[in-house]
């Protein structure tokens, strides 16, 4: 159970995904793979270990990883799904 | 160790759009070498995707049946931001997990796995998913299939391993429900002893 864990972490801008592949050592957490992929030093401020997940389902950062896994850091919505439907019935 | 499946694969998009009828490029290619299926059911390998077929497997070349499709420049999804209500349908319909996003938080597609299968367009509940022409160097380039490939092989894996998961849950908390009357349960226990007692009793 020492193996190495081998994990993606992504960050998906509109323009530009970035991807980093980090070997972690056994029982990293997603805080951990966050950390090690250097995205929140290359992307200041569009990195919260808070709203992230693992192929779209949320995790907590104290989360541990399994190998294989996608860490996805996600952003806010542009806009409020309720407004939304709003503005989409009264069009 | 490169079956008839594994070679016919090789020569499939990796589109995985199923507009071929089969569930991914991997179980059309083993239907072709099975016999089950036509050369010509793939409208993104188009006519040179059938050549190669008909070249591998020696038969002669089809064109494409008109009921797959049609043969068109290749695309790439792209969300329209503005308009992303955060549902993650586009999610569960991409083959290849090219979708990064969870409920209620922004969905963005990573160009460089997008494979222009279009299952996420008619997914979308708000119409908010455009199609953009897929770079010349993407659309040709064989290690884009190749992680195409893999991406649906991951992304398969999962599922399977997810649904098992979900069946040894179900099983075990049935297993729970349906437990008979054991030693552990003492009032249970109690209950087996004094019927066996009554039954002794009666001749």
């Amino acid at each position: 159970m020492d193996e190495p864990l081998a994990v993606e972490v992504v960050l998906a801008l509109p323009d530009r995904q970035l991807l980093r592949r980090v070997t972690l050592p056994a029982g990293a957490t997603v805080a951990d793979a966050i950390a090690a992929s250097g995205l929140a030093h290359d992307c200041p401020g569009l990195v919260d270990p808070d709203r992230a997940g693992i192929f779209s389902r949320r995790v907590t950062p104290q989360q541990a990883v399994r190998t294989g896994d996608r860490i996805e850091l996600y952003r806010p919505l542009a806009l409020d799904p309720k407004e939304a439907r709003r503005r989409r019935a009264g069009g | 160790m490169n079956s008839l499946a594994d070679r016919i694969d090789a020569l499939l998009p990796q589109t995985q759009c199923e507009q071929c009828g089969y569930h991914g490029c991997r179980p059309y290619a083993e239907a072709i070498a099975a016999g089950e299926a036509a050369i010509n059911q793939c409208p993104p390998g188009g006519s040179a995707g059938i050549a190669r077929l008909a070249a591998l497997l020696g038969r002669p070349a089809l064109p494409l049946d008109p009921a797959r499709g049609v043969e068109k420049p290749r695309m790439l999804a792209r969300i329209v931001e503005a308009d992303c209500i955060g549902c993650t349908k586009c999610i569960q319909a991409c083959p290849v997990d090219a979708i990064v996003g969870a409920a209620k938080l922004m969905h963005t597609v990573i160009a460089d796995d997008c494979t222009g299968c279009e299952l996420c367009v008619p997914a979308c509940p708000v119409d908010c998913i455009v199609l953009e022409p897929m770079p010349a160097a993407q659309a040709g380039d064989p290690l884009h299939a190749d992680a195409a490939r893999r991406h649906f092989q991951r992304r398969e894996a999962r599922l399977a391993r997810e649904r098992a998961e979900r069946d040894a849950e179900l099983a075990a908390r049935k297993a729970a429900v349906d437990t008979p009357a054991t030693p552990s349960n003492p009032v249970l226990a109690a209950l087996a002893r004094a019927r066996a007692k009554q039954q002794g009793k009666t001749p």
